[in-house]
């Protein structure tokens, strides 16, 4: 559940929009719950649901979207830094500021335990383009960051490319 | 975990709801995976760097999913929950 609610935040941008959509969720698995079938991937089922209650929405009022962005943005810009860490805010403000596809797969894959098959089913694409907005979300990341040039600087460790 | 074959349909079967799917998640180096369905995981990135944003990606997320879960939604689940013991 916890996971849930934060694929739901890195959608709305909005605790409480979050929470809403969370709770609509629910219903909506509870009330579609014949159409689950056993066996299958529960926590990928929420989540599909979740987004696509969330597209939903989004289309009936883009509006309003528009704003959660722009609300998403000033909470980051003041919120305290957590853990002391000035970079993960800064991570947090460049998160945002990618691409929402790119950003979505690559919280899905990366953060909330999602195999890429998984992923591309609860976005409805194929597992090609999963990778391929992981790849450019982490690029555009790095570059945003400045983590290419921090690298080169202290000399990364050689690594060449694992197969 | 097993790569299944990638059938986009409903009727794939996963290992129940486990957490930790990929490796992937693991060590956020998606470059280790052995299929190429197209794009290279490790697209430029070295793996130290791949895994730098990994972890950030993760902690910005655990922060929110660590939280204490509302109390309304939890109230929420218990009802389903309930109602479906009947």
């Amino acid at each position: 559940m916890g996971s849930l609610r934060a694929f739901a935040v890195s959608l709305c941008g909005d605790k409480e929009r979050a929470d809403d959509l969370v709770q609509e969720t629910l219903f909506k698995a509870w009330n579609h719950l014949d159409s689950f079938k056993e066996g299958t991937n529960l926590k990928a089922w929420l989540f599909t649901i979740l987004r696509n209650t969330y597209f939903s929405e989004r289309r009936k009022r883009w509006r309003e979207v528009e704003d959660a962005d722009g609300i998403y943005a000033a909470r980051l810009a003041s919120q305290p830094a957590q853990h002391g860490h000035m970079d993960m805010q800064d991570f947090r403000a460049a998160l945002i500021r990618i691409p929402d596809d790119q950003r979505e797969a690559l919280i899905l894959v990366g953060a909330a335990g999602f195999s890429y098959e998984e992923a591309a089913e609860i976005c409805g694409c194929a597992v090609g383009t999963i990778k391929s907005r992981v790849n450019r979300a982490r690029n555009r990341l790095a570059g945003m960051l400045g983590l290419e040039q921090i690298e080169n600087d202290l000399g990364s460790a050689g690594f060449s490319k694992t197969a | 975990m097993d790569r299944d074959a990638n059938k986009k349909g409903r009727q794939r079967k996963m290992p129940g709801a486990s957490k930790k799917m990929g490796q992937a998640v693991e060590n956020g180096a998606a470059g280790t995976s052995v299929e190429t369905q197209g794009a290279r995981p490790d697209n430029g990135l070295s793996p130290t760097l791949q895994a730098h944003i990994g972890r950030q990606v993760r902690a910005v997320f655990d922060e929110v999913a660590r939280e204490p879960i509302p109390e309304h939604l939890l109230r929420l689940l218990k009802d389903l929950e309930r109602s479906g013991e009947k």
